[in-house]
């Protein structure tokens, strides 16, 4: 898709001793993990921790204790190879768009790169015409539904041409058709991705999954294994009324 | 830094998106918008620094040609208007505001961010809204005092919801009180 | 969000933003230094007409966003009668319509980007005393795309007490929308952390 896309398409995570605690309350502990991917799934139950190890590894927040390395980068503090290294598409694109027009939102990332502001417009175009949305460019962001939302998303940080992509549950609240359409859209990237979800069926096409359980990790390994176990495990809870224990 | 900048951007939409809520008539029919409230709070969660750059950041999108005063208003007209005054007037209220809510931390919250507000939010602010509307009105303080007696009332009670809230945010989420973090003062 | 531009094209809108807010400023300071009613009421005939040029839509709007200074009008011209010098009331009123008159009149005239243009040029000395550019560029930005992002948040939170309660919602819905509204702050810092912040690499 990116005319400098990555040779390698995969990437290799490393955690050591990761441990995070948000307001005194332990979010990630003791995470031990080293292993190459091309696609990794990160499954668990809502409030296990995916989308805190999602901006642990994007270097967006640092770890109380141990490390992170993404292909041997610590991108909390190393930042400028993170934007090289790593994207990452959140939740609520209400939360990451941060310009009024598509083409200021694609156009952003490359002038952050380096860019100047004219290249930086010119290489959104591009990206743009690449998804075949050129004629988006001068739209208002308050004017698209949440699914052309969540495109601008995935098209402003595809054309930073991060080595990996980090997906936090994007297609949660999304109805079937523009899941699928999205998931399309997703598939021109060609780097290695990072998918957390809660729905295994977003995750048929990872090769390594990770389930994480109340911020420790319960299985990794090959994706269907895991998906299997986890599938039983979670019906298995479902059968429980776990809903009305309070933390702490 | 941009934790400051998201906070300051994010609390001048704030400010705007109080100004669209819907007006109330105090009992004897003086409207009172709730847009000065979140100028209160501005000062009272992100503090003097902060809460000045989210003020005026809103009046430059303001004075820019955006509507994002009460009622839809906007554009460089209502700076030389004989409101122009409070408007230059939240500026310094928010600092005064923030710089108490920073460093006054002897008694309650809700009580020094009440008393900030009034301090900040009515005796700053109305100074500069006073002095502004002699000016352009061509009358003594005495007479511009006269005309806008009437909205203190309002204000008195938005520098109470101002301290009340203010407090209920700390319970809530005592990290978005940046007024009250140690690095308050960046 | 809407800008107060109008949609009317005008020949103004044509016309260089720096020299229509220094004409501004030029004209803005003779109005208040002038005392005459001679002055003021041509003055005033002038930007009156001048709003007349582009057409009726052009002007029935112009007119209608000047509606709000009336009741400043009628307490000014009001309270000289009663201190018998209509003439200073007059001029007062007149000389207040022109000068938010003009102001408006450049804000009609003039696109967001232009005046953007503007901003950027006056902002390039306080740049080299530390302002950073393109941090105000961001926030500007931010502030645009995320007024409706919270209006709708606002409006939500209306509706969810309404659904609960038979008082009107009011204030109550500041504290919920300062939480929300801080809650997002915290994840758009994340969001723009994650695209590089606000260092841009090749300056630093």
């Amino acid at each position: 898709m990116t005319p400098d896309r990555p040779k390698e398409a995969s990437a290799r995570i490393a955690l050591d001793g990761l441990c995070l605690t948000l307001e005194a309350r332990p979010v990630l502990r003791d995470l031990d993990l080293d292993l190459r991917f091309r696609r990794l799934g990160v499954v668990g139950r809502n409030g296990s921790g995916k989308s805190t190890l999602a901006r642990v590894i994007a270097g967006l927040v640092a770890p109380t204790t141990g490390t992170v390395r993404l292909n041997g980068h610590d991108l909390y503090n190393d930042r400028r190879a993170a934007l090289g290294e790593v994207g990452i598409l959140f939740q609520n694109p209400d939360h990451q768009i941060i310009f009024p027009t598509v083409l200021e939102e694609v156009a952003f990332g490359l002038g952050q790169l380096g860019s100047s502001k004219r290249k930086a417009e010119a290489g959104a175009r591009e990206t743009l015409a690449r998804f075949d949305k050129a004629g988006w460019a001068e739209a208002p962001i308050s004017a698209l539904s949440q699914g052309q939302k969540h495109l601008v998303c995935l098209m402003a940080v595809a054309a930073m041409a991060p080595r990996t992509l980090i997906l936090d549950e994007p297609f949660a609240g999304l109805d079937i058709p523009t899941r699928a359409q999205l998931r399309r859209y997703l598939a021109l990237f060609p780097g290695a991705v990072i998918h957390i979800s809660h729905a295994p069926e977003d995750l048929d096409d990872c090769d390594t999954m990770l389930w994480l359980d109340k911020g420790r990790i319960a299985m990794v390994g090959a994706g269907a294994e895991v998906n299997d176990a986890y599938l039983d495990e979670m019906a298995r809870q479902g059968a429980r009324d776990d809903i009305s224990d309070l933390p702490g | 830094m941009e934790r400051s900048l998201a906070h300051i951007a994010l609390f001048a939409a704030v400010i705007a998106v109080l100004g669209f809520l819907p007006k109330l008539s105090l009992g004897f029919g003086v409207p009172v918008t709730a847009q000065s409230l979140g100028v209160m709070l501005a000062g009272t969660v992100l503090g003097a620094r902060r809460g000045t750059l989210a003020v005026l950041l809103f009046l430059l999108i303001t004075a820019l040609g955006l509507p994002l005063l009460a009622g839809g208003r906007g554009g460089l007209g209502v700076f030389v208007g004989p409101t122009a005054g409070f408007l230059a007037g939240w500026v310094a209220a928010a600092f005064c505001i923030g710089f108490i809510v920073e460093r006054w931390r002897s008694q309650k919250l809700a009580l020094v961010a009440g008393v900030a507000s009034v301090i900040g939010g009515i005796v700053v602010m109305y100074a500069f809204g006073i002095i502004g509307m002699a000016l352009v009105l061509d009358k003594t303080l005495l007479e511009a005092t006269a005309l806008v007696v009437a909205f203190i009332p309002g204000d008195i009670a938005k520098a109470v919801i101002a301290g009340l809230v203010t407090a209920a945010l700390y319970r809530a989420r005592p990290s978005s009180l940046l007024s009250r973090q140690a690095n308050a003062v960046l | 969000m809407i800008s107060l531009t109008s949609p009317v094209k005008t020949r103004a809108h044509d016309l260089p933003a720096g020299l229509k807010l220094a004409l501004l400023v030029v004209a803005t300071g003779g109005l208040a230094r002038a005392d005459g009613l001679a002055f003021h009421t041509g003055a005033a005939l002038f930007s009156v007409s001048l709003y007349a040029l582009p057409g009726r839509v052009f002007f029935t709007a112009g007119l209608k966003r000047l509606s709000i200074l009336w009741p400043f009008a009628a307490v000014v011209l009001a309270w000289h009668l009663v201190t018998r010098d209509v003439e200073a009331g007059l001029v007062i009123t007149l000389r207040m319509l022109s000068a938010v008159g003009l102001a408006n009149l450049v804000t009609m005239t003039t696109r967001l980007s232009d005046i953007m243009a503007v901003v950027r040029w006056l902002g390039t000395p306080l740049a080299r005393l530390g302002l950073n550019m393109a941090a105000l560029e961001i926030g500007i930005g931010l502030v645009i795309r995320m007024v409706p992002v919270l209006g709708e948040k606002a409006r939500h939170l209306t509706e969810s007490w309404r659904a609960r309660s038979p008082r009107r919602a009011r204030w109550r819905v500041v504290l919920p929308l300062a939480v929300l509204a801080l809650e997002d702050a915290d994840r758009v810092s994340e969001a723009l952390r994650a695209r590089g912040g606000l260092t841009r690499p090749d300056k630093d």
